[in-house]
């Protein structure tokens, strides 16, 4: 047979030589065409079996991961399942070794388990020097837990850890142990230390006694060998078994400086990875991203850990939601960080912020946990004002204001916990996460039904009326900002979320009148009746999306008494639920004519949270984050990772100009300026000095108040419609002077994506032609006549640079358009 | 395949690169990228004693010989270990032409040599030439072996 020649490839010095041997032997005894020709198969993998005999660990770890179903880059479920399968079931009959000197490693005469082979050669590997070799082995490590995870998905019978593994295969019982029988786990454990051959071992008790040395290997000077070791770590946990060690082990690694951003993201996207692989530990990942919130928050990339956090919340299913909105909200528990404080570097639970630029991105964390919980608080809670899994009964109705709202926290403790939580953001914390958790309460609010939505309503008024200034620490009154009269300073805000509510309530007192008024009289609804009836909702659904989404076709802000009467009107005039007012023909009142008459849809299906999914799902393609992770889940990347901002070296003059290029010099100097987490920058964009968080999810779709551009959004919105009602626009302005200064900061990441790579290419110059005197952190001042470099304009604002600092000894700040001449 | 090799000096000065299959702009990411893990982390380390480090699906192995230090970048099946394999050959590769681990004055004065020498034992980011003695005897034109 062929296989002479291969026989002797085995022998050969060159060591790729035989990492193709056995990749040709995986392929060949995969390949479909010679199913009906075991035996060839056979000797193929005989070969294969032999190569991890091989003493280069490099032709070994091959053979391993052609065993576990790894081949290249791409990754099919079932080919790892059966890899983990053959791995714990298979028995190697080895062969008489030829008599050569090279093979005197083959001794074994006896069949042995292909795992113990397995797991002995990656103890003996782990216990080198050679940093390469770690890290190598704990990539063999964490391919195993793959394998391990797609066995576990694809649902494969027989795979009980718990089984003795035989050394003769014509007796190989399985004992029924119970896996998660803990004590008489333990004795299995110490007998399979002490590596007695022969003996009966169990795969759980390799298992732990092989991730027992990888966890010694974190120990590992090397970064990247931790790192690979920690990734393994993760995908060898399984959801069964408690994960403290785990975390104790990251949060002990994070809080080393040494670790680079890139590196800190690559774990990140190995929790998505592990999710998509194994959605039950949901919680866990959750619990382990938490890790990274508090500990780095200045490295990591905010954009992944927000779409970690989605993803993890939908995936937890209805029972895991509110343990998944916990896990990830509990972060607005944690005291503030104590700047310098060295208790937090090994706990878990505890913040470290020891830069200023670390604590600025914890903020715009704790900014994003709050938009969270507010957007999610109503999917965890299973509460929605259409749709309740616990709605009020008539009985509580008659209750008053206090003891409804105990009855309903009672029955509801997420959506309790959630408004407790919004409420302390609401009154402590920086004037950012104040205002965030203003909007969050007003998203609650609408989408809930009652008593919630009353119980929101009577916090945002105290709220706006103030009176909590005692609560407020000395550290949040120098902001500079305008208290305003309640204190909070949110006043000005509040004012018009209120305005909201009271309208749909307004709308509901004056529904219910009518209803009374029809039923004393005995009267029909007429149609134009009907219709003025249906253009407050929709006038109010239109109010209401200002705010946040809500799906307009189970939407009621007329109360859940008005739907017949909506119904009534929409099949009369064949208006579609979720279009309403804004198709055309409707609008022009000629849809009866346009459409036809159609049977009233079928009542949906969907499950409670389909519409809000839907939305997600939606939003989700815009999201930068999803590219990122799954060109990783691909197994992508060939590119070279950013150079960390922080650390850059100035290298003294060079003399080889040539072969030195002198843009290194240059990138570097710029990456130094662009702080942002995100991915890949261009060099040039050298815009946005702040990560700026706030904008992204005020941005994500949902027409936000503090969303400076509207008109760019609009074009990748959903059908949310974009104009503000005419009567809200009084409203916009007192709050100019508050947008300004969040708009034009928070504007900066979007902006710089957008307008720096256009003004990149073309710079723009101007003169001023007054004076300016800067008004916050962000303003510059200007001299009539300075010459200034515009980046970009946003809101009816420039963002310049100077050539020389001026008054204020800033080169760089927003000044307003009409103060600036351009050339 | 085999993606940059990259010498540098104590300095971080790039004395010799080769690139296969990396765009023009990626080759300014892995030279800043490479310089600077050497800065951070050579510092110290004993004399060919290997580092790792990876990023994504690519791996990289380097290390220090006299004063220069050499950074082997490489992905799919030059893993760390494979990696490790080509880093060796090229060490003792650089020892042989230049009798000892070279100072940077040493490294330049046999400059035309050793990259006659990287060139036979890497081609087109493949591992092609590995023993010393083929190696020698290809750099000086001569038949690679004797009959």
């Amino acid at each position: 047979m062929a296989l002479g020649a291969l026989q002797d490839v085995l022998h050969l010095h060159d060591v790729l030589a035989r990492v193709s041997l056995a990749r040709l032997c995986h392929t060949i005894s995969r390949a479909r065409s010679l199913d009906e020709r075991p035996d060839i198969k056979s000797q193929f993998n005989a070969v294969l079996y032999q190569l991890l005999l091989d003493p280069s660990e490099r032709v070994c770890f091959e053979a391993i991961l052609c065993i576990l179903g790894k081949h290249d880059n791409t990754e099919r479920t079932e080919e790892r399942a059966a890899g983990w399968y053959r791995l714990t079931r298979e028995i190697l009959k080895l062969p008489e070794a030829p008599s050569t000197s090279k093979d005197k490693a083959q001794k074994t005469r006896r069949p042995q388990p292909l795992i113990k082979l397995v797991m002995r050669r990656l103890e003996s590997s782990f216990r080198s020097f050679s940093r390469p070799v770690l890290h190598a082995a704990a990539r063999v490590v964490q391919e195993m837990g793959k394998s391990r995870a797609a066995a576990v998905a694809v649902g494969l019978q027989d795979l009980d850890e718990g089984a003795y593994v035989n050394t003769f295969a014509e007796s190989a019982e399985s004992l029924d142990s119970d896996m998660n029988d803990n004590s008489s786990e333990g004795i299995r454990r110490t007998t399979s230390v002490s590596n007695v051959t022969g003996g009966k071992d169990t795969i759980a008790g390799m298992l732990a006694s092989l991730m027992e040395v990888v966890r010694t290997t974190v120990a590992c000077e090397c970064v990247y060998v931790r790192a690979m070791v920690i990734k393994a770590l993760i995908w060898m946990q399984s959801p069964f078994e408690s994960f403290d060690e785990l975390k104790s082990i990251i949060a002990s690694e994070l809080s080393d400086p040494a670790w680079p951003a890139t590196l800190l993201n690559d774990v990140l996207l190995t929790l998505h990875a592990r999710f998509k692989a194994t959605p039950d530990m949901a919680v866990t990942l959750l619990e382990l991203a938490r890790i990274f919130a508090t500990k780095v928050p200045g490295k990591i990339d905010a954009d992944v850990l927000q779409l970690l956090w989605k993803t993890c919340l939908v995936g937890a299913g209805p029972e895991g939601k509110h343990t998944a909105l916990e896990a990830v909200t509990i972060v607005l528990d944690l005291p503030p960080p104590q700047p310098g404080s060295m208790l937090g570097f090994t706990s878990v639970d505890r913040v470290s912020a020891s830069d200023p630029k670390s604590a600025l991105a914890l903020q715009r964390l704790v900014q994003a946990a709050v938009w969270f919980l507010g957007e999610n608080a109503n999917y965890a809670a299973s509460e929605y004002a259409w749709e309740s899994a616990t709605p009020p009964g008539t009985a509580l109705m008659m209750l008053d204001a206090d003891k409804m709202v105990a009855a309903a926290s009672s029955r509801n403790p997420t959506l309790a916990g959630a408004l407790t939580r919004l409420q302390r953001c609401a009154f402590s914390g920086s004037w950012e996460v104040r205002i965030i958790a203003a909007q969050a309460l007003t998203t609650v609010a609408i989408r809930s039904g009652e008593p919630f939505r009353l119980q929101i309503y009577e916090f945002l008024h105290a709220l706006a009326q103030g009176g909590v200034q005692s609560q407020l620490s000395e550290m949040h009154l120098s902001n500079g900002e305008d208290q305003g009269a309640s204190g909070t300073g949110l006043g000005v805000l509040i004012t018009p979320m209120i305005k909201v509510l009271d309208e749909m309530y307004k709308a509901q007192d004056d529904l219910i009148k009518e209803i009374r008024n029809h039923d004393n009289a005995n009267k029909e609804w007429k149609d134009d009746e009907l219709k003025k009836l249906y253009e407050t909702h929709e006038r109010l659904l239109d109010l209401v999306s200002m705010f946040c989404y809500v799906p307009r076709a189970k939407y009621l802000p007329l109360g859940p008494i008005s739907a017949k009467l909506i119904d009534i009107y929409r099949t009369r005039h064949n208006i579609t639920a979720s279009t309403g007012l804004n198709d055309p023909a409707v609008a022009t009142g000629i849809s009866d004519l346009i459409y036809e008459s159609t049977k009233p849809a079928a009542p949906e299906s969907d499950s409670l949270d389909d519409d809000l999914v839907n939305a997600w799902a939606a939003s989700l393609g815009d999201v930068p984050a999803v590219n990122r992770v799954n060109e990783f889940l691909a197994g992508a990347g060939t590119d070279a990772p950013d150079v960390d901002e922080e650390n850059i070296i100035s290298r003294p003059s060079v003399s080889y100009d040539d072969m030195w290029a002198k843009t290194l010099l240059e990138t570097t100097e710029m990456e130094e300026d662009d702080v942002r987490s995100s991915g890949s920058s261009s060099p040039e964009s050298t815009g946005s000095v702040e990560t700026s968080i706030s904008s992204h999810f005020g941005g994500m779709s949902y027409p936000s108040l503090f969303s400076s551009r509207p008109t760019t959004y609009g074009a990748s919105q959903s059908s949310i419609r974009e104009e503000p009602p005419p009567y809200t626009s009084p409203g916009r302005d007192p709050y100019d002077s508050f947008e300004n200064p969040l708009a034009g900061r928070g504007s900066h990441s979007f902006e710089s994506e957008y307008e720096d790579r256009e003004s990149s290419g073309n710079p723009q110059f101007g003169t001023a032609l007054y004076d300016f005197t800067a008004g916050g952190d962000d303003e510059l001042s200007l001299t009539t006549g300075e010459e200034v470099e515009i980046e970009y304009e946003v809101d009816g604002w420039f963002y310049v640079k100077k050539k020389r600092p001026g008054r204020d000894g800033k080169m760089a700040g927003l000044v307003p358009v009409l103060y600036v001449n351009r050339d | 395949m085999i993606l940059a090799v990259l010498f540098a000096n104590s300095e971080g000065n790039i004395l010799v690169e080769r690139f296969n299959g990396v765009p023009a702009e990626e080759r300014l990411h892995w030279r800043s990228f490479l310089v600077k893990l050497g800065a951070d982390n050579l510092k110290g380390v004993k004399n060919e004693e290997l580092l790792v480090a990876s990023h994504k699906s690519v791996y990289i192995v380097y290390t220090v010989l006299g004063d220069v230090s050499v950074y082997i970048v490489g992905k799919d099946e030059y893993d760390e270990l494979a990696l490790a394999e080509v880093i060796f050959v090229i060490t003792s590769a650089v020892k042989d032409v230049c009798g000892k681990p070279p100072t940077e004055r040493l490294f330049l004065d046999k400059y035309g040599k050793i990259c006659l020498t990287l060139d036979e034992i890497i081609w087109k980011g493949y591992l092609e030439n590995t023993e010393k003695d083929r190696i020698r005897r290809l750099v000086r034109l001569k038949p690679p072996t004797e009959f």
